[in-house]
Parts: structure tokens; sequence; C-alpha cells
């Protein structure tokens, strides 16, 4: 046995938890999961069932720890593990699961595939099998945190830049971006880019919220990789710094994994350090509206708008009606997919899909299932509240012709806002003005 | 001992070594770690797990099940089948102190679990997914378990048929925890993080999900 090999071996061997054997065991392979994978439905063949995927992983497990199948191999499919093996698991996890959990659902066993996925994705993480890319962008990301002092000045000076626009758009002269403020109550975390950081700002602004705003961004590639050590470093950045701030909550973009990783991960990874409450912009959105804090025009999106449920916000993350709450106070003509919420079809970008450049194809044609959705609605505007998603559904609608805009929910509710000016370099500014125009200003 | 008695004994030796091999997986499984949750509740854990064993075991209730109905069906009239067939053993000994119309329900249930467990058996033959899945052991069990349930309505008719009943049962539980067939304890324990999981974050159950 290799070095890798015994790594790779050792590394699942750590994972073997409850959860973990329990989905290692407990698959009849009934098929009946086939169809709750876009992968399968794209392109239906056995190897994209999600239980066949699995089963990849259970030959081996069951070589190393079922008596029948060390005495029987081929009684079981059981295999020993080898290099060639371990790098095609790896790819397969990496390029042909995005973790959505949409085939668990669906399991009437209620096997959970994306934790062996994930199992699959540690290890392969664990003996350098994993995407580089991913890995770069992690080990980034904790640098980062190490030493933020290195690019935090051009970070202000931005903000500074983006705050004279933002006054500009809302006419108010006082309104501010407070970066790593003292004290307030929210700590809103971003991602990379202006278009995660103006539009909540002008929302946070009009609620006049006691809020600042992170120096860092919420992605976290660590748990794409399914690294914990990474994905915990990665994550600590914000936890010290929220300790640092004596914020009380912690707010996070429009992002799937990063919500539901800080929402449902974090406070495990860091019991006892992390006594924050943590909410997506999504649940800020619909209590300000809710409670008249910001004042919306119903009638300010009378264009078909559909939703895109993301899998790490709905299945996964337990916000289904609130997108839905705040697009229905905003628009006069809201179109669900179907089937949606709890059991939405993935768009084929999640798990860290989107970063991998070598498997565009592949990722594509995955994404489907969505575009047929989508053109189903006959909406005009999705609304995808991930990052992630809205990349895929981006790439969905170039591919597939979809001739639909994509934006933001943030985005669209500063439109409903009716501000003196529009907001710059947003999908929702193009559906009122310019060139491609949806809708009569 | 006649041979009656000898099968009535290999039946027993089979129950105890598939009860003692079901709670050696079950405690093996129980050692490992069981990671706590401490992320705060959004819905309710113990109402996802009541969820996950009613109403979420519905065939109206998955997409997958509504679009495989019969396929679904097919397999819970097969696993009552079997769960009749092992009442229908532990209480094989009083068989003639039954009533007429109990007998002829147990046998009427066990010969359609049997005809169900054959369709299961041919279609993972014929149909390309399930074959594709499918490994040795799959094949071995719903086989085996067909022909124990068909014997097994056969023995409650008809005397003759005890001998052979006994003897296969005897080796279907006691192969219960070797194979395929122990996924009868790992289904408790998947319905139960299935519900703890999606019950904490309110997704099931939920009343407007799966519109």
């Amino acid at each position: 046995m290799t070095e890798t090999i015994e790594l790779a071996l050792k590394t699942l061997e750590a994972q073997l938890n409850q959860p973990l054997e329990t989905a290692l065991e407990a698959c009849a392979r009934c098929g009946l999961c086939a169809e709750a994978c876009h992968y399968y439905r794209a392109e239906p063949k056995v190897e994209h069932i999600p239980a066949y995927r699995s089963e990849q992983l259970r030959n081996v497990y069951r070589y190393e720890h079922d008596f029948l199948s060390r005495v029987f191999p081929a009684w079981t499919g059981a295999k020993k593990l080898d290099e060639v093996t371990l790098a095609n698991l790896s790819e397969m996890a990496y390029s042909q699961c995005t973790l959505c959990r949409r085939c668990t659902v669906n399991c009437p066993l209620g096997v959970d595939t994306p934790l062996m996925m994930r199992a699959i994705r540690a290890m392969a993480t664990a003996t350098g099998n994993a995407p580089e890319i991913l890995v770069m962008l992690a080990d980034a990301a904790i640098e980062k945190g190490k030493d933020p002092s290195f690019y935090k000045d051009m970070f202000l000076e931005q903000i500074r830049e983006m705050e004279e626009q933002l006054r500009d758009i809302t006419g108010d002269p006082n309104a501010s971006i407070p970066v790593e403020k003292q004290g307030t109550k929210i700590l809103y975390v971003p991602l990379a880019g202006a278009h995660t950081i103006l539009p909540p700002a002008v929302v946070f602004n009009a609620a006049k919220e006691d809020w600042t705003l992170s120096i860092f961004e919420a992605a976290n590639y660590g748990v794409f990789l399914a690294d914990v050590n990474r994905a915990k470093a990665v994550a600590k950045r914000i936890v010290d710094e929220a300790n640092r701030l004596g914020v009380k909550e912690i707010v996070i973009a429009e992002c799937g994994h990063a919500y539901a990783s800080y929402r449902w991960d974090v406070p495990n990874w860091f019991a006892g350090q992390f006594d924050f409450k943590v909410r997506s912009l999504i649940e800020v959105l619909a209590e300000y509206i809710r409670d008249g804090k910001i004042k919306v025009d119903p009638t300010a999106i009378p264009e078909g708008v559909t939703y895109h449920d993301s899998c790490n916000l709905a299945r996964n993350g337990g916000l289904i009606e609130e997108p839905r709450y705040v697009l229905n106070k905003i628009t006069t003509d809201f179109r669900e997919m179907t089937p949606n919420k709890a059991e939405a079809i993935c768009c084929g970008g999640g798990g860290g899909l989107v970063a991998l450049a070598e498997y565009t194809e592949r990722r594509l044609a995955a994404g489907k299932p969505k575009a047929d959705q989508i053109k189903k609605t006959g909406a005009r505007v999705v609304v995808a509240a991930c990052e992630n998603c809205r990349l895929q559904i981006g790439d969905l609608n170039e591919h597939y012709n979809l001739n639909v805009r994509i934006t933001a929910l943030t985005d669209l509710v500063v439109r409903a806002m009716r501000l003196p000016k529009p907001l710059p370099g947003t999908e929702a500014e193009h559906l009122f003005e310019g060139e491609g125009a949806l809708v009569e200003k | 001992m006649n041979m009656l008695m000898f099968s009535q004994f290999l039946a027993l030796a089979g129950l105890l070594a598939g009860v003692y091999g079901i709670y050696r997986r079950y405690a093996e499984t129980k050692r490992r770690a069981l990671p706590a949750d401490k992320s705060p509740l959004k819905g309710n854990p113990q109402h996802g797990v009541t969820y996950a064993f009613t109403l979420g075991m519905m065939p109206w209730a998955k997409e997958s099940t509504r679009l495989h109905m019969i396929a679904y069906l097919r397999g819970i009239g097969f696993h009552i089948g079997i769960f009749t067939a092992i009442g229908a053993l532990i209480v094989s000994p009083f068989w003639g102190f039954l009533p007429a119309v109990l007998n002829l329900s147990l046998t009427v249930v066990l010969g359609i679990g049997s005809l169900l467990g054959a369709a299961g058996g041919v279609m993972r033959l014929t149909e390309h997914n399930l074959r594709g899945l499918s490994i040795p052991d799959d094949h071995f069990a719903v086989w085996l378990v067909t022909v124990w349930m068909a014997v097994s309505a056969l023995a409650v008719w008809n005397e003759a048929f005890l001998v052979a009943f006994y003897i296969l049962s005897a080796i279907t539980l006691a192969y219960m925890p070797l194979g395929k067939i122990r996924h009868c304890l790992y289904f408790f324990f998947s319905r139960t993080f299935f519900g703890k999981f999606f019950g904490r974050r309110a997704v099931f159950p939920h009343p407007e999900t799966a519109k």
C-alpha cells in the first residue's frame, strides 16, 4: 500500500462517524434516486445515478470493513483502493456532484449521498487529488486572514469611493459604509466585489441599521474541499473579527454555501466562542419590509419574475419562505418554477463547480434541467440569492439562449425602493434603463 | 430428533444468529462518533424524525415515489411480506391453534409479498438502471427472501412445507447481518438522521414545501 493510499484510507477512517457509516450501509440500490439528480436528468445513464456514485465509495469501505466482502469481494463489489480508483473517485466527487442533497430528499431511506461525496472530497484533498484552484482559493483566504493589513488600505479606499456612489444614489449626504466599527449590532460579511456591498449598504442606510462591514469575504472554499481544518481557518477570520468588534449578529451576503456553513456548521466548529446570531441578508430584507423599516413599491417590478432556490439556502439551509415573502412585496407577476423549494432542482453550479474551468462543459450540460425549468416559467427575470447560482444561471442563459436577466434579491429590493438614481453595475439596473431594458421607466 | 424438530432448531439458531449479528452491527455503529449539533434551531429535530418515519414515507411525499409510484408500492408490499414472515416464524408453533381466517390472511399476505419480491427480482435482472446498480448480493438477497416468503405461505397452508420453511428461515435470518438485508437496521438510523437534519432546519416538516 502506497503512502497516498494509506493517507486516503486514514482520512476515510477519521470521518467514519455514525451518519457516514449509516449512509454507507443503508442503500438498497433501488434506483429511485435517479431522476433526483440533475446530472441524470440531463444525461440519463447509470453512472449518473446517485446510488451508483456512492457505490464507488462503498466498494472501498466494504473491502476495509465488511466480513463477507473480505472473503468474497466479487459478491459485494468490494474493491481495494488504489491510485487509479482514488483519482476516479476524486474526479467524480468534484465534477459530478454539487452536494445539493436532492437525492437524499428523494431516497426512501434518506441516504445522505452528499455526505459520502464529501468524504471522497476530503480523501482527495488530503492526498493532493483535489482541484488545485479550490486549494489555492482556500489558502489565499487563510493567508489574507493572517495579515489583512496588506490589502486593507486599498480596500478602505475602494469603500470610500463606494460611499460617494452611495450618497449619489440615495441622495443622502450622511449615508455611509462603516468598516469594522466597534460594537455595532450587525457585522455584514460580503462577497468579493462591490455588487455585494453597495446594494446592501443602500438598504442598511435606509433602515437606519446599526451595522458595519467586514473586511473579509464570506466565501469559504475550504467547505468545497471538505477540509474542516481549512474551512475552520477561513471561518475563523470572521469569528475573530466579530468577537473583536463585539457585534451581536453576523449577516451573510446572498451566498448559499457561506450561509449554510456559518448558520449550521460554524457554531459547531467554534463551540463556546461563537455566540452570534447568524442570518442571511435575505432574512434581514424580509424583516425590514415586514417591519416597515424600508419602503418598497409593490408595483415596482411588473415583469415576470421567477426565483431559483439555491440548494444551500433552501433544502440545506431552511430559507424557503423568506425570499418569497420579499418577492411578493415587490413584484406583481411572480412565477414559481416546478418543482421548487425543498424539491428544487440544482442549477449545477454548486459544490465549487463554477470555479472549476476544466468541468465547464459538464456543468453546462448538467444545468439543462434548470434551464428548461426557467424557460417553462416564461419569466424574463430570474432571481438567485446565491453568487454561484447566479454565475451558473448566467452561463446557462447564454448557453441555452434563455433571454433572461439574472439578479440578486437585494438588487431588486433596491430597485423597488425607488431611489433618486439607479443602482449602477447590477442586472436590476438594466431592468429599467438603457439598451435592452425590459421595463419602461 | 425428527427432521421437523431439527429444522426448527436450525431456524431458532438462524434467528439467534441474525439477531446477534444485527445487534453487533448496531453496537459497532453506535460506538462511532455522533457529532453533536450545536447550531441554533430553526425548526424541530424531533418533529423532523416523526415526519421521516410517517408522512415522509408516504408515496406522495417525494418526487421519486410520485414518479415511480408502482415500484415504490411494490417495495412497500414486499417489505410488509418480510415482516409478516418474521412474525409468522415466531408464531409458527401455534399455527394449528390460530383461527382459519388468520391463517388464510397470513397466506395471502405472504403470497402477495413473494409475488412482489419476484417482480422486484425480475426488475433487477431486466431493468437497465437496476441491473447496472445491482451487485450479486442484491440478486441473492431478493430471491432468498422471495422464496422464503413463498415457502412461508405454503407452510401456513400445508404442513408438508414446514421443514423447508424452517430451513429457509434459518438461512435467511443467518444471512441477514452479513449481506444487503442488514439495511433493515440502517433504515432506522438513516431516517432518524434525515429527520434530525431537515427538522432542525425547518425544511421537513414544512407545510409549504414540495408544492
